[in-house]
């Protein structure tokens, strides 16, 4: 009996151990990272003509790196609650679409800037800041990734440049329009962006 | 002896489960306070770690769309007070920031964009850091002020290295090889911020762009200060000045775009950032002075206008 007990404890404690060490946030990022550089400088798709395809191809990346729902969750904070389920589906899928849209093209733009990531903090077991630098001829832009551990991957929740938190300006932006707004006229001015865009 | 055997894997069960907490309170360190403070809070949250967490996958595998009670994050030890900046005159601002994107559109963008064509970047680059040189004064005196003797040296040494190997300012020579002399990014506004002067309010100038009442004093010191201000009679500033934007613009062409692109309303998304941006800032500086060492109270030292939400 008490051996039982004993190897049971012993499992108990593996199982227990796992979530501590899923693997570095870093080289999470930095990997994730270099898979979108190798797509970036792939010698076949230089062509402008197969911009589709690498667009394709990054959003496989990059829906791997992030954590959307989270995302989301935390830039409509306690307003998350005055959604129904059917509109925090739809909010999610078009914040996604906002970003994508607006950052994609920036990304595609890039043309072998060196990128460095030079720290790690760990605040919590599942919580992780990456900083990271763009050098550009004329400057340095800082790029930090907060990421959360969630079943075993970590994930990117917040994405701060030059200081700027992409959250903190999401929600601001966000709850400037739910002050006098309902939901819905949120959602609505998400659409028209997506479509504008 | 069993029993003991038992009693210490129990033991190293239990320890097992709580050491991460121990171990992370030891090891954060801005971030320790609020931390601490949400795990007295919520200690079911952070005890029994483990089990927490396979709980709360249990839930999100279900439905990540569900209600969540801890809507508000602050256990986000990342997450720093929550800056903002009142807008009173908001209209008014808004009006501004019209003015100033149809500056943008229709007279700087054009401009900046044919100079850009002429110009090769490294020498648009060698003209920005000219200008940049010439504002050592502003840099230096705030150094002093904000009482970062360090800061105030390197920008001693870079302003001489710059001038004088750096051919008036045209080169970088301090920044590269074996100097490394960065340049210090300070100026009035932090220093007041780093007094305890709150921004105040909002102003988005015509022109000059986001700012405040205790940031604009930056635009006296700039005036002042500014060795352009100097040169020859006092219309020669007046036609510089406009070059300078121009040049500057012209290196960062495709910026206000993109986050034109990005915003839901641009108006909000820059005031935002210029507040985040400012008050990073001078946490930053407040870091390196002597004197005026963040309190720890977690407020950020705009704290007038400063919300936690």
């Amino acid at each position: 009996m008490i051996k039982k007990i004993t190897i049971f404890s012993l499992l108990m404690m593996l199982i227990l151990c796992v979530p501590v060490y899923a693997g570095a946030p870093m080289t999470t990022v930095e990997s994730t990272v270099n898979k979108v550089l190798d797509v970036l400088r792939d010698p076949k798709l230089k062509d402008p003509s197969a911009k589709k395809a690498k667009a394709e191809k990054l959003r496989v990346i990059y829906k791997e790196m992030f954590d959307e729902i989270e995302f989301s969750k935390r830039t409509l904070q306690r307003n998350w609650t005055k959604f129904t389920p059917d509109q925090r589906k739809e909010f999610v899928g078009l914040f996604e679409q906002v970003l994508e849209k607006a950052y994609l093209d920036k990304i595609l733009e890039y043309s072998n800037e060196k990128i460095v990531f030079h720290k790690e903090t760990m605040a919590a077991d599942d919580k992780a800041e990456i900083q990271s630098k763009i050098v550009t001829s004329s400057k340095e832009i800082p790029i930090y990734y907060r990421m959360i551990l969630k079943d075993g991957k970590w994930k990117v929740y917040d994405v701060v440049v030059e200081n700027v938190s992409l959250v903190q300006n999401y929600r601001t932006q966000f709850s400037d329009i739910l002050a006098s707004g309902t939901p819905e006229k949120l959602l609505e001015s998400l659409r028209k962006k997506v479509n504008t865009q | 002896m069993r029993h003991c055997i038992s009693l210490i894997i129990l033991f190293l069960m239990i320890s097992a489960g709580v050491t991460p907490i121990h171990s992370q309170a030891a090891g954060t360190q801005q971030a320790l306070e609020k931390y601490s403070s949400v795990q007295q809070a919520a200690p079911a949250n952070a005890g029994s770690l483990p089990v927490q967490s396979s709980e709360k996958t249990g839930v999100t595998e279900n439905d990540p769309y569900a209600d969540e009670q801890n809507l508000d994050y602050d256990d986000d030890p990342f997450a720093e007070a929550r800056v903002t900046i009142a807008d009173p005159i908001e209209p008014l601002n808004r009006i501004s920031y019209l003015v100033n994107d149809r500056l943008y559109y229709w007279a700087i963008k054009p401009a900046a964009s044919v100079y850009k064509w002429i110009i090769p970047e490294p020498a648009r680059i060698s003209v920005k850091r000219f200008y940049l040189n010439a504002k050592f004064p502003i840099r230096f005196i705030n150094c002093l002020l904000q009482a970062d003797l360090s800061g105030a040296g390197i920008e001693f040494g870079r302003f001489t290295i710059n001038t004088i190997w750096g051919i008036g300012g045209l080169l970088d020579p301090a920044a590269g090889g074996e100097i490394k002399l960065a340049e210090q990014d300070t100026d009035f506004g932090q220093t007041l911020g780093m007094y305890g002067v709150g921004h105040g309010f909002y102003i988005m100038w015509p022109v000059l762009g986001p700012s405040s009442p205790r940031d604009s004093v930056d635009i006296a010191g700039e005036y002042f200060l500014d060795p352009l201000s100097y040169i020859g009679p006092w219309y020669t500033g007046i036609g510089i000045r406009p070059f300078k934007i121009i040049n500057n613009a012209s290196l960062v062409i495709g910026e206000y775009e993109s986050l034109q692109a990005a915003a839901l309303d641009p108006y909000v998304a820059i005031r935002d950032a210029y507040a985040q941006y400012r008050a990073k800032a001078i946490k930053a500086r407040k870091a390196r002075s002597l004197i005026f060492k963040d309190d720890g109270a977690g407020d950020s030292p705009d704290s007038p206008s400063t919300v936690k939400e």
